[in-house]
């Protein structure tokens, strides 16, 4: 996509209203705040995977110079703080709720990770804290570590928590597994495959940090906090800390990044507020990169086995899913739901499929915990799906656009239920799959393979055809606001917080086209204090459409409730009024909201100030990703030739933006495709991969050529008829890339391979293939 | 110790440890809080300032080892109201989401554009080798760098009709 030019003036304009402060470096992350007085605050970390805590001797680091408390665990207990929350408990396959184990604020007997947090140490400044900090001598005894989910789950491995035997957290079943069983007993042919969605960290390039302040006199703390949304972050510190929720406020301006994994609290956050509270100052944390890579939860880190049985035509009879998912070393917010729920809501994929079966298995294992990475096991699922369709093609010889297309959900069948439940609203498969193939000139590979063959380069071509649900809300609606403030603006107020979305502009956007005022007018901002509005936050990709869908219902009841006021200024009656434009027209007479609403400003509340609600579950975005790549057999290093993302995204607000969050979830895929691994050793359960200079990340070029387009179904499932687009360039690029290194591997006798083909993976490959 | 630098045209004096790095002397001396820190081994370059006209990572270079230069950061940039065509040129090819990486990205892009006012994409792939982000994959801010050599090479072409 082009740059915006101003025509008239040839000059460059912005493309969001928040673009000013960031590219001027005025934006204002959590480190960037200081207030006065404040303290800093540094983290005392378990270097061991496993161990019973014998004994934390804080002394001499309380007498550290600049050092002004040390909080342990005791502290913690004494301020009567609840644990970090771990979500609703999901139903097992025995019938009974899940039990959790959650991370504890600060260790007290025991630490299963490295990493954990045994203690935080508060001084005048950040490097007497550190310095004073590694005076704190910990004894520990050693216990065995299992850093993988097959050492955790072997016979004799050690226990990581009472009353989990075998460490197995949680068993999930969704499906019917006897409709399944007696479809492949019947199968004309079946495939299965063993995939490994890898771990990975997530590094949102913001530091994680937090600053809280206590305001004595008022009882009221305020919490400088990355955030996916104010008033969730401000309910679980709530939660955690029993202070209510009136009196928390959390400040986030700018956030950088988030991907899932900054939405809930962490020890850090309620660890600052009980310093500041009882310390009467300001109290700040700022994480270091290694030190969030081991506490930040980490990705993904699922095993799918996944099967399918096809009859002689051709036709799916089944698929059947076998997953583990590792749950690190502790329960956390969202984490359950991943490996299961997410796995098994649209395991049909874009399939029509009789039968569905999976069974999921959740395991305890000392590493960082895992949680929430854009897409939360929807990416994976897709993944294992379009893996197995092509696998299925390539076993059986059977052409993998033909098979897809003659098992596609066909328009006429919507609102279509899927074998296990889940209601597909709409859909064009075979549409969006014809139309991406075309942009990407798939007809024409032969001839570019031949080429690349001819100059001793391995050439594929693979795609995949993904869908995926996208959040459908904890909360019962999206409540957003718009309040008149008598300085020319709209203002208007919603509880999704952003992290790069651009909400300050898309939500904007979305009140200027429906009012017809000029969206230089309008100011969104994320969540205020006197703002009492009930929402969702960020994640699942449902802002747009949650919130927009409000927005767009507010708007309606803007126009409402000022027809009587701008009758009023125009002398004439409401039904001789019309609105466009942003002003009211009687005959020649004419008045606009802003000065309708100008003319009216008074003592709060403003006549005009009004909300609007909306109730939106989930939407099924979807799409077809093609990647083309060129593989040089001599170093195993791969280029993306070609990379072209189609997908249906209902209804689109700002193309530019929706574009930006393909291009970023694409990125994202490439990374874990070619590269990211959060790799432990196995016998320490250390995290080897613990700076950027391990934990390989996708850089400028790894993807040089986007091509994006759409084929829109808009839904009717909300007010916008939008879907999600904030995670679905994951679950397109996962099956796309993967299958194009599994074509162009495949033919010169290359198994199956998980991912990340980096060079020396893709090199040794090919030297020990048959 | 003491340091003396010039920072975005003006004359600063500072205060700091031997060992502070001239990324915290930015952030905590100076409150020029534009200048990000995103890891802690020089690989993502949130950090890059300008340091005697050559772009650095601020985070490797001691602030004594600034002493009696002259750095311009981020909030350097800028003539007044009127941004750079780099920062122009990032905002209107959305190239960037979060906004985090962005200083850093900006400031490596304007050393890229005076070493290769005419990069190619080779040129453009190593020249911000150094600098990660997460939010854009990166195709939007190549067409920014390119967008912001157009933009220059107009302006200098225009300038050389007229003259």
């Amino acid at each position: 996509m082009s740059a915006i030019i101003d025509t008239r003036t040839s000059e460059l304009k912005p493309a969001r209203h928040e673009d000013l402060r960031l590219v001027t470096g005025h934006g204002k992350f959590t480190a960037d705040w200081n207030l006065p007085r404040q303290l800093h605050a540094h983290m005392v970390r378990s270097d061991r995977a496993h161990a019973r805590l014998v004994s934390v001797d804080t002394s001499a680091a309380a007498a550290a110079p600049g050092v002004v408390a040390v909080l342990t665990a005791w502290d913690v207990a004494e301020a009567g703080f609840h644990e970090l929350p771990s979500g609703p408990p999901l139903t097992g396959s025995d019938g009974k709720p899940q039990e959790k184990r959650p991370l504890p604020i600060l260790a007290s007997d025991r630490v299963r990770f490295v990493g954990q947090p045994i203690a935080m140490i508060i001084a005048d400044s950040a490097v007497a804290a550190q310095d004073a900090a590694e005076q704190v001598l910990v004894d520990y005894e050693e216990l065995p570590a299992v850093a993988s989910m097959a050492a955790a789950l072997a016979a004799g491995a050690p226990q990581l928590h009472e009353g989990m035997p075998g460490n197995v957290g949680f068993v999930f079943e969704a499906g019917d597994r006897a409709a399944v069983e007696a479809a492949f007993a019947r199968a004309t042919r079946t495939t299965t495959l063993r995939m490994h969605s890898q771990r990975l960290i997530g590094a949102p390039m913001e530091l994680r940090a937090c600053l809280a302040s206590y305001d004595t006199a008022r009882e009221h703390f305020t919490v400088y906090t990355p955030t996916q949304g104010m008033l969730g972050m401000r309910s679980s510190l709530a939660a955690v800390t029993g202070f209510d929720a009136s009196r928390i406020e959390v400040v986030a301006q700018d956030v950088g990044g988030s991907f899932g994994l900054r939405g809930g609290p962490y020890a850090e956050q309620v660890l600052v507020m009980l310093a500041a509270r009882k310390l009467g100052r300001p109290v700040k944390w700022v994480g270091s990169r290694s030190e969030v890579f081991l506490s930040d939860w980490h990705g993904r880190a699922l095993t799918i086995e996944g099967s399918v049985a096809l009859d002689h035509n051709n036709n799916i009879l089944a698929f059947r899913f076998e997953d583990q998912a590792d749950l690190g070393a502790h329960n956390c917010y969202f984490q359950s739901m991943i490996g299961t729920k997410n796995i098994t809501v649209t395991m049909s994929g874009v399939y029509k499929v009789p039968a569905l079966f999976a069974r999921s298995t959740l395991v305890y294992t000392n590493t960082v915990p895992v949680s929430a990475y854009r897409g939360a096991g929807r990416p994976d699922i897709a993944y294992a799906i379009e893996r197995l369709i092509d696998q299925a093609a390539a076993e059986h010889s059977l052409d993998r656009v033909a098979l897809r297309r003659r098992n596609f959900i066909a328009p006429s069948a919507f609102p279509y239920t899927t074998a296990n439940g889940t209601v597909y609203d709409c859909g064009e498969f075979a549409a969006v799959m014809d139309k991406s193939l075309k942009l990407a000139d798939y007809a024409g590979f032969p001839a570019r393979r031949q080429t690349s063959e001819s100059q001793g380069k391995l050439r594929g071509i693979g795609f995949g055809c993904y869908l995926e649900a996208s959040g459908a809300g904890g909360a019962p609606k999206d409540v957003v606001s718009v309040r008149f403030q008598g300085d020319g603006l709209l203002h208007l107020y919603g509880a999704t917080g952003p992290s790069g979305q651009g909400h300050e502009t898309s939500f904007a956007q979305i009140v200027s086209d429906g009012l017809g005022v000029p969206r230089d007018l309008i100011r969104y901002r994320a969540s205020d204090p006197t703002q009492e509005l009930m929402g969702n936050g960020t994640g699942g990709s449902r802002s747009l459409y949650g919130a927009g869908s409000a927005f767009k219902i507010l708007i309606g009841n803007l126009v409402a409730r000022a027809r009587p006021h701008a009758a009023r200024a125009l002398a004439s009656p409401e039904g001789t009024l019309e609105f466009h434009h942003g002003t009211f027209h009687a005959g020649e007479h004419h008045i606009s909201l802003l000065d309708l609403a100008a003319s009216l400003q008074g003592p709060s509340p403003h006549p005009l100030d009004c909300e609007g609600e909306s109730i939106s579950g989930s939407t099924f975005p979807n799409g077809c990703h093609v990647a083309e790549v060129e593989i040089d057999p001599a170093t195993g290093i791969t280029e993306v030739i070609n990379y072209t993302a189609v997908d249906d995204l209902g209804f689109v607000v700002s193309p530019q933006l929706v574009q930006g969050q393909v291009h970023g979830g694409v990125l994202q895929g490439a990374g874990q495709v070619f590269g990211e691994h959060a790799i432990y050793d196995p016998e320490s359960a250390q995290l080897l991969t613990g700076s950027f200079m391990d934990y390989v990340m996708p850089r400028v070029g790894w993807v040089p050529n986007i091509t994006t387009d759409y084929h829109l179904v808009p839904t009717k499932l909300n007010a916008l008829g939008a879907k999600g687009v904030g995670e679905s360039g994951c679950s397109g690029s996962l099956p796309a890339l993967v299958n194009a290194m599994s074509d162009a591997l495949r033919r010169v006798g290359v198994p199956p391979l998980d991912m990340p083909f980096t060079p020396a993976i893709v090199w040794q490959a090919l030297q020990q293939r048959v | 110790m003491k340091i003396e630098l010039v920072v975005n045209g003006i004359q600063r004096t500072a205060h700091c440890e031997e060992r502070t790095l001239l990324a915290d002397l930015l952030r905590e001396n100076l409150g020029l809080t534009g200048t990000h820190i995103g890891c802690d081994t020089s690989q993502c370059g949130c950090c890059t300032v300008q340091l005697d006209g050559q772009a650095v990572k601020s985070c490797t270079v001691l602030a004594a080892q600034a002493d009696g230069s002259e750095v311009v950061t981020i909030e350097g940039l800028a003539q007044g109201d009127r941004l750079h065509v780099v920062q122009q040129a990032f905002s209107a090819c959305h190239g960037l989401q979060c906004g985090f990486c962005t200083p850093g990205m900006i400031m490596a892009s304007v050393d890229l554009l005076k070493k290769h006012p005419s990069p190619t994409d080779d040129q453009i792939r190593d020249g911000l080798a150094g600098n990660l982000c997460r939010c854009t994959g990166y195709v939007n801010i190549v067409a920014a760098v390119k967008t912001a050599a157009a933009q220059m090479a107009a302006a200098t072409g225009s300038q050389g009709a007229r003259s």
